[in-house]
């Protein structure tokens, strides 16, 4: 923007810029409290522990895992309340924000009273050889990627109803009329127009599913090289006395996910962010 | 080419009342009518974007009443364009012969065909972002040319250039539906365009279908008092009807051919006045006084504002070549009885 400025674009410019240096400064100053807490020997100590490295991978994995199927069911529930009117859309609509506004412990207990005190759950984790599905959960690191999935799946949800909701319905009845199926026109004109909210549902799907805490320690526990994250390792590090350790890990934590965040907007934005 | 009948259809608290219309192969048919009055949701029934509730729609001969839109052979344009904002002009225009698994020689054959009859070859490449109004029509045009439609539906095509290429813009638009010979609906809502390209005309009101023919006969015999003021008919009066066709309009009495009683609306068309400054001979009907209030020139023909009476203002066409009067001039207006509609208030 280059248009002609006056003082009092300058004055909104001082004060929008006051807001914006007292937010990076104080998220900033907790940061540099962290690294100046610790001190070199807790850094190695973390940088060559195994431990350290196999929550690192897990947290990886799992989050990314977690993201993928929080997305399969996005753009079809997204799709689904942004354009269809049916019965129980307010109820649907509602049960989407619902683990946004409750206590991440109580996914966690949820999850785990389901598995085992229903049939149904019992059914979903008996073996195979029992007549059961076969699907370990509880205490597993799938049930990682599940406490993940019911808490963030919200955000990638609600991102990719907005984005659909953004779309001209108009430009999918065009679609139709010039020789798409339905189909067709959800995937060549909606879903290339929603790839940007879609994205940033995704982002913020991630960000939520790689810290996530709460519901592990009641559904899969935190058990060292089975189940264990880094936010379990800063848990278990700062319970046993080691600060410098816990801080340590939180730290890389911090870094990993500032890494991913921002090459994510910067090699994803470029390509995706703009539709 | 396309018959409705009795076409019925429900959208929100919006009801389409019983449509009944036929629109001849080739032939370029204007839907008027004033905003919310269904034209819309009516091109949406005929692309099959609405499901009727009851009613029939054919097109060549060919039952699609029940057919999805993709299968229905129309090229739909709708208000604004939509024009696919993530594809460029020429993906947009090729955007329906893929849908249709066109092979891709044959695609860019017709892509490069639909844009040199736009003359719009020079933004193929281009992106939809940036693309003037007139661009954006031409792309959307050429786009629904491209899958070579049996019928052309056009949602206020020129509503969003300026009035000065309007005109040229209408213009073309009927050069090229010639040139396809495809049956066209073109909806709008302001007289003088259609007057302009239709070949017929047909008014909706209320979601029905209120009266069709030519410009001509709805200027000239509009069906009631709100049609002939929505077509701007003019010199549009309420008075009261008594034998022998004489309408009494305040203090003055207008003489018609139409035998009505009680209250009436009656119309004078402002071109079949002649202005003159001769009195009235014995016995001749319809000759009124007035004083000249307004004396503009219009182009190809001059209006002039004569008052005849206690807020009766009568406007007169003059043609050319023609010679203006002073401002406050005393002069007569004659009109024959046959040039007076009647209708109902």
């Amino acid at each position: 923007m280059s248009r002609v400025r006056g003082g009092s674009d300058r004055l909104l410019g001082a004060a929008l810029f006051l807001f914006v240096g007292l937010f990076a400064a104080f998220a900033v100053v907790l940061i540099a409290a962290d690294a100046l807490y610790i001190d070199r020997k807790a850094v190695a100590a973390v940088l060559g522990a195994d431990f350290v490295r196999d929550a690192l991978w897990r947290s990886l994995w799992t989050s990314v895992v977690a993201t993928a199927v929080a997305l399969l069911f996005a753009v079809p529930v997204g799709y689904a309340l942004s354009r269809y009117r049916f019965p129980g859309h307010l109820l649907v609509d509602t049960l989407v924000d619902l683990p946004i506004v409750f206590p991440p412990l109580v996914a966690g207990m949820t999850l785990l009273v389901f598995f085992h005190q229903t049939a149904l759950g019992r059914w979903i984790e008996a073996p195979l050889s029992e007549g059961g599905l076969g699907l370990k959960f509880s205490f597993q690191p799938a049930g990682i990627v599940l406490c993940q999935f019911v808490l963030s799946a919200s955000f990638a949800i609600r991102s990719a109803k907005s984005a659909f909701d953004e779309v001209d319905r108009r430009l999918e009845d065009v679609a139709l009329t010039l020789g798409c199926t339905p189909w067709g026109s959800l995937l060549r004109v909606s879903l290339p127009l929603a790839r940007g909210g879609i994205l940033a549902g995704g982002i913020m799907t991630w960000a939520r599913a790689f810290g996530i805490f709460g519901p592990l320690m009641i559904f899969v526990g935190t058990f060292r090289g089975r189940t264990e994250v880094l936010s379990t390792t800063i848990f278990l590090e700062q319970s046993v006395g080691n600060l410098e350790v816990a801080l340590a890990v939180a730290l890389l934590l911090i870094g990993v996910a500032l890494v991913a965040l921002m090459t994510i907007r910067l090699v994803g934005g470029r390509a995706w962010v703009k539709p | 080419m396309i018959r409705v009948q009795g076409a019925e259809c429900r959208v929100g608290g919006f009801r389409l009342k019983g449509i009944d219309l036929e629109v001849a192969k080739g032939e370029y048919f204007v839907l008027l009518g004033p905003p919310g009055s269904g034209k819309t949701v009516f091109l949406e029934c005929l692309c099959g974007l609405q499901r009727l509730r009851s009613g029939r729609i054919e097109i060549g001969g060919e039952d699609v009443t029940l057919l999805e839109p993709r299968r229905r052979g129309i090229g739909y344009v709708p208000q604004d364009y939509a024009l696919f904002p993530h594809r460029s002009v020429a993906q947009n225009i090729a955007f329906g012969l893929v849908a249709r698994k066109v092979p891709s020689s044959e695609r860019d054959r017709r892509v490069d065909e639909a844009a040199g009859r736009l003359g719009i070859r020079h933004l193929l490449a281009r992106e939809i972002a940036g693309l003037s109004g007139g661009e954006k029509q031409r792309v959307a045009l050429a786009r629904a040319l491209a899958v070579e439609p049996r019928v052309l539906l056009l949602d206020e095509p020129v509503s969003a250039l300026d009035e000065a290429t309007r005109e040229s813009v209408c213009l073309e638009l009927r050069r090229i539906q010639r040139g396809s010979g495809a049956s066209l609906i073109h909806v709008c809502h302001n007289f003088e365009e259609a007057r302009l390209v239709g070949d017929r005309l047909g008014v909706m009101r209320d979601g029905a279908l209120v009266q069709t023919g030519t410009s001509e006969d709805l200027f000239s015999r509009p069906k009631d008092a709100e049609m002939a003021r929505f077509l701007r008919a003019g010199n549009l009066f309420e008075g009261t009807a008594a034998a022998g066709g004489l309408v009494r309009v305040g203090p003055l009495e207008i003489r018609s051919e139409v035998a009505a009683e009680g209250r009436v609306a009656v119309s004078i068309p402002p071109d079949e006045i002649v202005l003159s400054s001769g009195p009235a001979g014995a016995g001749e009907a319809n000759v009124l006084e007035g004083k000249v209030v307004l004396a503009s020139p219009r182009g190809a023909f001059a209006r002039v504002d004569v008052e005849a009476g206690p807020g009766l203002r009568i406007t007169v066409h003059l043609p050319k070549p023609y010679a203006l009067p002073a401002l406050e001039a005393r002069v007569t207006l004659r009109f024959p009885p046959s040039a007076v509609r009647v209708f109902k208030p």
